[in-house]
């Protein structure tokens, strides 16, 4: 009898003391944010590299003491793109008391989307899906939503186009993520943008699709706009490219210029589709580390200093992963330097003021991330990137999209 | 004569089929029964989960009255359904576009909800019957590839049909107790309940649609249709039946589970889901009704276990090796295999095994 | 007129990788009478195999080709030792199922490996200009995937026809215990059957990954569009799975030629394999060429 109650006292013991030991290692607050992302199964090739940045950055938030002696505590669940698996980590992360979350794809954000608000926990999801943020008020995309970017796409085509209504066609998933922002280029054409749309083509896992392509040919099809994911481009790339259509310079007569939203392009399509992606249009938010900036070095040398290979360096993902990582910073900062308590709520707030002379600026975007009551997109600048010689290289300014106001 | 002391038995005193078709053979077996529900229902009150466990045990109950469908059609009728993913999400997308009709605050979603799954299930069966009915000519290869197809095709209409809002979320609002309506604290507490009452009464549903003349044509089918044609059964509308009940399943299953996740997303219904839920029939053990049970929660734990075992490993080795990304999907074909291999008759014979021995019990073999 | 025989072609090109693949599915149903549902992940490992051969050991890809048909040829054997020898005698359903779990066990392996996550495509080693003949377009890397392909059909039907080998292969997928009878190693039959059909699969991969460049998702995909393929032409005929690998690419590339953007339809051309599929069922289960076997139920 004496010996149990001797060993129950030490579990006990024992438990306090590895309750008490974070505690008493560790000067400041730790502030608990989370991730659930998608590192195995579909979509992976992208998930990693962003979790990749996330982790990084926080990291790199702790050794710096960028925020004094606090520190944050982002936990990264991989949900295999499993809405179920991403409902129970965002459970648990709730038990954990988390101050900010990180999503990551359509379907689980839309899924999770009345679980945010209840719980009025801001949220950056990785998808920018324009239906994330309709109704609600707690998701923030972090760039400009997919719509947003094919109208740019579509606006850059106007105004570079030479002779009469560019005829455009449109390459999109066969999901609500390639169809939605379809819609609103068909809005922003009643609108008044001056593009025609030919055809728009749900691409299926064809491994050929030259009759496509000879079809758009035939119909005087100048340009495509792609709104999918890298592998489908990468196949019609090499099919238009044995057919000789792809146009050398934006818009030469006669051939067709492709064109692609955030995650048609970025190095994996250079990988895919090889040689074939060369002069391949591509807009996205995030500055890429084949041009040089400030902010490619700062991503380069985070990568190194975290011991990432080449490609988890160079990928845009890894960028967008630094993104939402810098933004959770900021707020916590900002919420920090005001003496206000770390809590969901003041951190809500913090990203409702970000605008104006209180705009963010990060490192890997090329422009301010703004938010506020009615401007849930952070990053509105978009930059053109064209593929030459396997590199993506900026083509123009960045710019902001204006149809996606008009249509409103 | 049964044996003479209804409370112990030593062995087997049938002496009519009767008596063999009882759900429970002796006293001990009703009474260990009647404790281990005592046991299910009254543990919440004593022990405080995390939210998270909490819809894990959510999941596996849901997973439990999916795998008893399964298990009816492949375990009893010996077809594989690799479909069965499809078919909870015919229930889960009667819930779904329901409320996308008449509004997802709608009385008939809120208040009306046992009826909603009931008729998820009738959905979840008729398309169960449909897809059978290939089984009128066909034996279980070609059948195999059937539910092949009605899961692909299921995934397409799903994802380009306007009423199924094209695969995005469809949300389902909160139901209404006699408390009023459940909220976020009680949410998956409630469905713990509700989860529980119908997993024991399809439980003894199942057990006893198995002791009718249809249940046991199931089971004469697989063993040798030949066989069974000569006996006066018809062999294909044994199979339509049998996918019929798994539809039914299925669809309550599904039912539920856009209940719980508040919703019904074309994600949870993919073929690899299918192939989770097969998994677990695998693990469980196949023609075994016992098997429906620990089959989802071994697959769940095992799940949860290698996530943390995964997640420790990604602490200490080097960042370049992913190990954490094949840990999964490797240890998941290792254990199908592995059972099939060396255990193909399931968890579900390691508890005979230990009734068979406290059966004896002091005595052994 | 030009656009309908551009059609043709690359429906031909497509249906003939379809083939190659439907043929190692095959070679094992008709031995040992299993359905491999981990045939897409053996064709994905032959892909993997050929480039890592390529790229990082800097072998000549006509090399390195041949080299992981070879590695293949016994990592499938090896497959069917360890995993499917003991099965033998066990209920067909049981071995259909060890499968299923090969499949994750294969995916587990590739991820763990470093390209599970990663897009990769293979240097080019052919011309990149096509040849044009009357306006149709093809590329020598689609030349070479349905040359390869009709070399390795035709080695197969001698094969099957005229060596020891391949003639026991035959008798016992007609009739294992005859086979027996007259001194046949059944279970040699199985892992040569697995061996030759894992040689396919590297060859199938190898040719994909040349021509769409590897990603995990596609590579899977394509693994799972065999199966209408193999029902259309019959689950244990060889000519079937040919004939029905071209007629399938040539389905899907009219289907996204005619059908798609005509009448609002688009992305038919992934949804038809399963119909066609479902109608094939209902109507001749037995596929184009299959065996007639008097088992109707």
């Amino acid at each position: 009898m004496k010996t149990k109650k001797i060993s129950i006292w030490l579990v006990v013991a024992a438990a306090a003391l590895m309750l008490a030991a974070p505690g008493s290692a560790m000067a400041g607050e730790v502030y608990k944010t989370a991730l659930s992302l998608a590192i195995t199964g579909p979509t992976s090739d992208a998930g990693n590299p962003y979790s990749k940045g996330v982790e990084d950055y926080f990291r790199y938030v702790n050794d710096m003491n960028l925020l004094g002696d606090d520190t944050v505590d982002c936990t990264i669940r991989d949900d295999k793109y499993e809405t179920a698996i991403t409902k129970r980590n965002f459970e648990e992360f709730l038990d954990m008391g988390i101050v900010f979350y990180l999503n990551y794809s359509t379907g689980s954000t839309l899924a999770l989307k009345r679980d945010f608000e209840e719980v009025e926990m801001p949220t950056l999801p990785a998808s920018y899906h324009a239906g994330n943020i309709e109704g609600s008020d707690y998701i923030f995309l972090p760039i400009a939503s997919y719509s947003a970017q094919n109208i740019g796409l579509a606006e850059y085509v106007v105004d570079h186009h030479e002779g009469g209504t560019p005829k455009v066609a449109m390459y999109v998933h066969p999901s609500a993520f390639g169809r939605e922002p379809v819609k609103d280029v068909e809005k922003a054409i009643e609108a008044g943008l001056d593009i025609e749309i030919v055809e728009t083509v749900e691409h299926g896992q064809d491994l050929d699709v030259t009759g496509m392509l000879q079809r758009w040919r035939s119909k005087g099809v100048q340009y495509v706009i792609s709104q999918t994911v890298q592998s489908p481009v990468a196949t019609m790339l090499k099919g238009a490219n044995i057919l000789g259509l792809v146009a050398q310079s934006f818009g030469e007569k006669g051939k067709i210029t492709f064109l692609g939203a955030h995650y048609t392009g970025g190095n994996d399509l250079v990988a895919l589709a090889g040689d074939a992606a060369e002069n391949f249009y591509w807009t996205t938010s995030f500055i890429t580390t084949s041009e040089s900036s400030a902010g490619a070095d700062a991503q380069l040398d985070l990568a190194e200093r975290y011991g990432r290979d080449e490609k988890t360096a160079n990928s845009h993902n890894y960028a967008a992963g630094i993104l939402v990582a810098e933004i959770t910073t900021e707020v916590i900062k900002r919420a920090k330097a005001k003496g206000k308590e770390i809590t969901r709520e003041n951190l809500y707030k913090e990203l409702l003021d970000m605008n104006g002379m209180n705009a963010f600026y990060s490192q890997t975007a090329v422009g301010p991330v703004t938010y506020s009551k009615d401007d849930q997109q952070g990053v509105d600048t978009l930059q053109l990137y064209v593929v030459q010689d396997g590199e993506f290289r900026a083509e123009g300014k960045p710019f902001i999209s204006e149809y996606p106001e008009k249509i409103k | 004569m049964m044996s003479a002391n209804r409370w112990m038995a030593t062995g087997n005193y049938f002496t009519t089929y009767r008596q063999e078709q009882r759900i429970f053979a002796t006293h001990t077996d009703r009474l260990i029964f009647a404790l281990f529900l005592v046991v299910l229902f009254s543990w919440p009150y004593f022990i405080e989960l995390s939210t998270k466990h909490m819809l894990v045990v959510d999941n596996i109950l849901i997973a439990v009255i999916a795998v008893y469908g399964l298990n009816l059609v492949t375990g009893f009728a010996g077809q594989i359904s690799v479909g069965h993913a499809a078919f909870m999400g015919v229930g889960a997308y009667t819930v779904a576009a329901v409320a996308g009709v008449i509004g997802d605050q709608h009385v008939l979603i809120t208040h009306a909800w046992p009826l909603m799954i009931l008729l998820s299930g009738f959905t979840g069966a008729a398309m169960g019957l449909i897809v059978g009915l290939p089984a009128l000519r066909l034996r279980h290869l070609y059948l195999l590839m059937a539910t092949l197809s009605f899961q692909l095709i299921f995934q397409w209409v799903i994802g380009s049909m306007e009423l199924f809002n094209q695969g995005q979320f469809m949300y389902v609002g909160r139901v209404h107790w006699f408390s009023g309506e459940v909220g976020r604290s009680q949410h998956y507490m409630f469905w713990y309940y509700a989860l529980l009452v119908t997993v024991v009464v399809s439980g003894l549903g199942v057990r006893n649609i198995l002791r009718t003349r249809y249940g046991r044509s199931l089971v004469a089918v697989r063993d040798n249709d030949r066989a069974a044609d000569a006996m006066g059964m018809h062999p294909g509308l044994t199979k339509v039946f049998a996918f019929g009940l798994a539809g039914f399943f299925a669809g309550i299953a599904g039912a539920l589970q856009a209940y719980l996740n508040r919703g019904a997303g074309f994600e949870t219904f993919t073929l690899h889901e299918s192939i989770q839920y097969l998994a677990m029939t695998i693990v469980g053990g196949l023609g075994q009704v016992t098997g429906c049970l620990f089959g989802p929660a071994a697959i769940r734990i095992l799940d949860l276990q290698v996530e943390s075992l995964a997640q420790w490993a990604g602490g200490i080795l080097p960042s370049s090796l992913d190990l954490a990304t094949g840990l999964r999907p490797l240890s998941f074909g290792l254990v199908i295999v592995l059972f099939l291999i060396f255990e193909p008759r399931g968890i579900a014979n390691w508890w005979r095994i230990i009734r068979s021995y406290v059966k004896l019990w002091p005595f052994r073999y | 007129m030009t656009y309908f025989f551009q059609l043709v072609v690359s429906g031909i090109v497509v249906g003939s990788i379809y083939a190659l693949a439907a043929i190692g599915f095959v070679l094992i149903y008709k031995s040992s009478r299993v359905l491999n549902l981990a045939h897409g992940q053996l064709i994905a490992a032959g892909a993997y195999i050929t480039y890592t051969l390529t790229v990082y050991c800097h072998i000549p890809i006509y090399l390195s080709f041949v080299l992981s048909m070879i590695l293949m040829f016994f990592l499938a054997m090896s497959v069917e030792r360890i995993f499917l020898r003991r099965l033998i005698g066990e209920p067909i359903i049981s071995v259909i199922m060890v499968t299923i779990g090969l499949m994750s066990i294969i995916d587990g392996v590739i991820y763990l490996t470093p390209y599970g996550s990663e897009n990769l495509s293979f240097p080019s080693f052919l011309p990149s200009q096509p040849i044009v003949f009357q306006g149709i377009y093809i590329s020598y890397t689609q030349v070479a995937g349905v040359v390869i392909t009709f070399l390795l059909i035709g080695v197969f039907s001698w094969f099957f026809r005229k060596s020891t080998v391949g003639i026991s292969m035959r008798a016992v997928s007609d009739d294992q215990m005859a086979s027996m009878s007259i001194g046949i190693s059944v279970p040699r039959v199985f892992g040569l059957a697995w061996a030759t059909a894992g040689l396919t699969a590297a060859a199938a991969g190898g040719i994909l990954g040349n021509i769409v460049g590897l990603n995990f998702d596609t590579l899977h995909a394509f693994g799972i569009i065999v199966f209408p393929v193999v029902i259309l032409g019959g689950l244990d005929s060889l000519p079937g799975a040919v004939a029905a690998g071209i007629i399938m690419g040539l389905i899907q590339q009219f289907a996204s030629g005619y059908l798609d953007g005509n009448w609002g339809l688009s992305g038919t051309a992934s949804l038809l394999p399963y119909i066609v599929l479902l109608v094939i069922l209902l109507f001749k289960p037995h596929g184009l060429f299959g065996t007639h076997e008097i088992e109707r139920v």
